[in-house]
Formats: C-alpha cells, sequence, structure tokens
C-alpha cells in the first residue's frame, strides 16, 4: 500500500549504521581521556614518515594531549575541558569568564532563542562555572567525573553550540562571507551549529572563541608535505591562545605545552 | 515521582520542568507524562482552524528516549486523523535535511505545535503519512470528539475550551505554522512490532488516496467495491513487501 521512497530508505540505512558506529565509537573512547605524552601518537603512524616527521617537531612544544572522544562534538568537548580546566587555576580569569557566561543567556533570549529550553541549558553549564572557583571549587578529578558523564558533558555540549550559533548570528555580516552554497545564516547555524554531533571548523572556532573571548590555537596535523612544524592558527586571529587543540582531519583533541 | 528518577539526569531535570510548564491544559494542546512514568507521554491537541481538521481533537503518545532532549521524541497518533497513520512512530527534523538532525532547543511544546502546523501540509506519500480526502478528513474530525483514552480518558474534556479571545488562538496557530514552515515530520520505515491498537481505534476508513494533494476532490470509495478495493490494497502490500525483501537480500548477499 505504501510505496517508501527511495531516500528515505537509504536515511533509514544510514541511520542504522550510524547508531552502530556511534556504539562502537562510545565503547573504545571516554569522552575525555587522560593526559598522555604527544609521543604516543607516533606509535599510530610508524610507517608514515610525513606523520612522524611532524610529530617529532611538534612533541618538542607540546608534551602532551587528551584524547576526545571522535562523536562530532570534540571541538566543543575539548575546548569545554581544556578551558575549564585552566581555569581552576586561575581565579581571576575564572570571575571574568563568569560575568561574560552570565551575560550570554540575556543575549541569546533576546536573539530570539527558545527561553524555557535556553534556561535549562544554561543552569546546567552555569552550575559547572559556578564551582570552578571560589568556596565549593571542584577538584581536576571531579572535572574529568563531570566531563565524562555523558548526560551533563552533552549538556554543556549544546550550551557552546548554542552561544556559537547566537555569535554567528549576531555577526552575520561578517560570517556571512565564509558561508558556501547559498544557506542564509539561520539555515547554517540550524543545520550544522547547534545539532548534537555535527562536526566544526574554523567559522564554530572563530565565533566561540570571540563569544567567550578565549583564545582557540588550532595546531593542524594533516598529510600535507611541509618539512617545517605543522601550521597552527589562532581564533579569533591575534588572540593570545588559552585553549590549545591537535586537528586532524576530522577530529579535535587537547594539546598541552 | 522524585524517588524514581535520578534527580541530577538532565534528561530527568529536564522533563520535570517541561511537565511543570505543561501542567496547565491549554486550548490547543495538552500533555503530561502517563502515570508515572516521566519517558512516555499522551498530548491532544485540537486540529488547526480553517483547515480539514478544524472541529476536531486528536489524541497520541511520545516517547522520550534517555538521551532527550539530545535525542528526539518519537511521536504516534491514537487518534485516527486521515493525516498521519495511527500507532505509527513520527519523528521531527530539521525539514531538508538528515533525519534525526533535531535541535536540543526543540521540547514537547514544539513537538506539539509542530503536529498542529504539520496537519494541514500534504502528505506526499512520505512513510507515516495519510491523504485523505477532505471529507473523509472532516468526518473523523468530528469522529474524534468521542474518542476515549484508555489511560486518560474522553479525550475532549482534555483540552480547554477555545478561548473567546480569537487572538490568543491565533497567536498558537502562528507560531505552530512557523515552526511546521521549519521541521519534517516522517515516519519510521522499520516497524517491527506493530502496536496493538486499542479496540476502539480499529474502525479505520478504507478510502485511502495516495499521493494526492488534498484540494483534489477524490470520491469516497463506497461501500459496494469494499472488496475490489481490499483486495487492490492486499496486492499492492504484497508487492511492496517483495520488493523490500528482495532489496534487503540484495543487500546483504552484496555485503557478504
Amino acid at each position: 500500500m505504501e510505496m517508501v521512497p527511495e531516500s528515505e530508505i537509504q536515511d533509514e540505512v544510514i541511520l542504522k549504521q550510524q547508531r552502530e558506529i556511534e556504539k562502537e565509537v562510545a565503547e573504545i573512547h571516554p569522552l575525555i581521556g587522560n593526559i598522555q605524552p604527544l609521543t604516543c601518537l607516533l606509535k599510530e603512524y610508524m610507517d608514515d614518515p610525513i606523520y612522524t616527521n611532524k610529530l617529532t617537531k611538534l612533541a618538542d612544544v607540546y608534551r602532551s594531549l587528551r584524547r576526545v572522544r571522535p562523536d562530532g562534538n570534540c571541538f566543543f568537548r575539548g575546548f569545554g575541558f581544556s578551558y575549564f580546566e585552566k581555569l581552576l587555576d586561575n581565579e581571576e580569569e575564572w570571575k571574568k569568564f563568569q560575568a561574560i557566561v552570565m551575560g550570554t543567556k540575556d543575549q541569546l533570549i533576546s536573539q530570539g532563542f527558545p527561553k524555557f529550553t535556553l534556561e535549562d541549558f544554561f543552569d546546567s553549564f552555569m552550575e559547572v562555572v559556578n564551582r570552578l572557583g571560589g568556596e565549593g571549587k571542584m577538584d581536576a578529578e571531579e572535572l574529568s567525573r563531570i566531563f565524562n558523564d555523558a548526560g551533563t558533558s552533552d549538556y554543556l555540549v549544546v550550551y557552546l553550540r548554542l552561544v556559537t550559533s547566537g555569535q554567528l548570528q549576531k555577526e552575520e555580516d561578517f560570517y556571512q562571507n565564509f558561508l558556501e552554497g547559498g544557506k542564509s545564516m539561520r539555515e547554517f547555524c540550524q543545520q550544522e551549529v547547534e545539532p548534537m554531533y555535527r562536526e566544526s571548523d574554523h567559522m564554530h572556532a572563530i565565533a566561540l572563541g570571540s563569544a567567550l573571548k578565549v583564545g582557540i590555537r588550532v595546531v593542524y596535523l594533516d598529510r600535507g608535505e611541509i618539512t617545517t612544524s605543522p601550521p597552527e592558527h589562532d581564533f579569533p586571529e591575534d588572540c593570545t591562545p588559552s585553549v590549545y587543540l591537535l586537528y586532524r582531519p576530522g577530529h579535535y583533541d587537547i594539546l598541552y605545552k | 515521582m522524585e524517588n524514581k528518577y535520578n534527580m541530577k539526569s538532565p534528561a530527568v531535570k529536564r522533563l520535570m520542568r517541561e511537565a511543570q510548564e505543561l501542567s496547565q491544559p491549554t486550548a490547543e494542546y495538552f500533555a503530561q507524562p502517563v502515570e508515572d512514568n516521566l519517558f512516555e507521554w499522551h498530548f491532544s491537541v485540537r486540529g488547526p482552524a480553517d483547515s480539514d481538521f478544524e472541529g476536531g481533537v486528536y489524541h497520541g503518545r511520545i516517547s522520550l528516549p534517555p538521551e532527550y532532549p539530545l535525542k528526539p521524541p518519537s511521536i504516534m497518533l491514537l487518534t485516527p486523523n486521515g493525516r498521519f497513520e495511527v500507532n505509527r512512530k513520527i519523528c521531527l527534523s530539521i525539514s531538508g535535511h538528515h533525519p534525526e538532525s533535531w535541535l536540543p532547543s526543540w521540547s514537547i511544546r514544539t513537538a506539539l505545535l509542530a503536529i498542529i502546523g504539520f496537519m494541514p501540509s500534504p502528505g506526499m506519500g512520505a512513510i507515516a503519512s495519510l491523504d485523505y480526502t477532505q471529507e473523509e478528513r472532516q468526518r473523523l474530525a468530528k469522529k474524534s470528539l468521542e474518542f476515549v483514552c484508555p489511560e486518560c480518558g474522553k479525550i475532549l474534556n482534555l483540552l480547554q475550551e477555545p478561548s473567546q479571545l480569537t487572538n490568543e488562538n491565533e497567536a498558537v496557530q502562528a507560531e505552530a505554522r512557523e515552526i511546521a514552515a521549519q521541521v519534517t515530520m516522517k515516519g519510521e520505515s522499520n516497524n517491527e512490532n506493530p502496536v496493538v491498537e486499542p479496540a476502539n481505534v480499529t474502525e479505520e476508513p478504507i478510502s485511502v488516496v495516495q499521493q494526492q494533494p488534498p484540494q483534489q476532490q477524490v470520491p469516497t470509495v463506497s461501500t459496494i467495491n469494499n472488496d475490489v478495493s481490499y483486495n487492490y490494497i492486499i496486492a499492492l502490500i504484497v508487492v511492496a513487501l517483495a520488493i523490500l525483501l528482495f532489496r534487503r537480500l540484495a543487500s546483504s548477499m552484496m555485503a557478504a
């Protein structure tokens, strides 16, 4: 009776495969891993002179690495963990950050984000931020536990995605130049920024960094033939980086100096 | 309910808040958890004015996944309505985008408004969509008022009387239309365990018209040729199943 369009059957197949992959990834990778020496990556690229060469150079600057689960949220999750970890050691910056986050709520509501759900994500985010300093300050171990608890961790990711979406739409005139394929900024945000598991690129990084006033340095490690050190980019430009991320095609991990 | 759930879980906290937000019935929609299961809700929506569903009240279920609101709820209509199949899971996603592209900033209320806004849109042969004739939908709209849910009782009594302040209704309907313009509502094709229909919804009209724009007048199948149309429908089902089976076999052979 029902003629199911081809595309819908395809969708179902893709969805099913996607769920299986997600499950496998979740079993192997914690959301945020432990600190490891950067040289542990050498094992992955033993037969690859380009990567080996680049990694060896990189290891002069960055000693260690923390792996983030490759689930499409790695940029946001890695950013959040890395910056929160830094705030644990910097009371003054924590206070400034608290004020910045407080401001994002009204800003997003004024931009038309649904108040009811926005407050839900904001409250959870703020609850964690409030405990990065002051009297009820958590320790690094608890931060790691929070980021590895899927429910709370994903809530933090959602709020960072909403902040990013808000910034992109607020500064639409600027970010519009990066858009391809005739999408409106709102469409781009609804399709590529706000949904979970969607991957991030430069635009996300610049917008998130500007909105929260946090400098992000991304180190690019790929197969490109470069004999010098792997290229680095700061988001937004000319910032002082607080968060260091290692980018390999399709994935971000956290770097430590 | 507080004792039963982990109150630290964001999904639980969120659903408690939503239950609180939606605790007062409105004229257009109402939804609450069933018994004490926070992840299983029943809802009622009023058919949108100036549509074939005007005057109807429709009841259904919303199931929330443990990862809600990061993953989408699934919706199931229980009242025959002529736009969505009953007892068939439907999901909300961003229109024109891949399935499961649900936004975490959407909520149960968004889903309810999406249903209201989406009802008058053409089914276009999508999974779990129906394109019944105008007469059939209007007949079902009248009939829907008698619908009794085994858990919630007579659903007509669940919604508030339509407000005399037409502004209010119009505001909700405008919001519903705006949401509907951004979303797609689609069924799942691999419904392996069809839910047994409650006795009071089994009477399904057979004047099914697939892939027809609703404004087109299609004569309702009269009772005389019931058997003929049944045979026709059964033949189509058999062919569709055969095609699906063949595809599955072919793809598994290719995978092997």
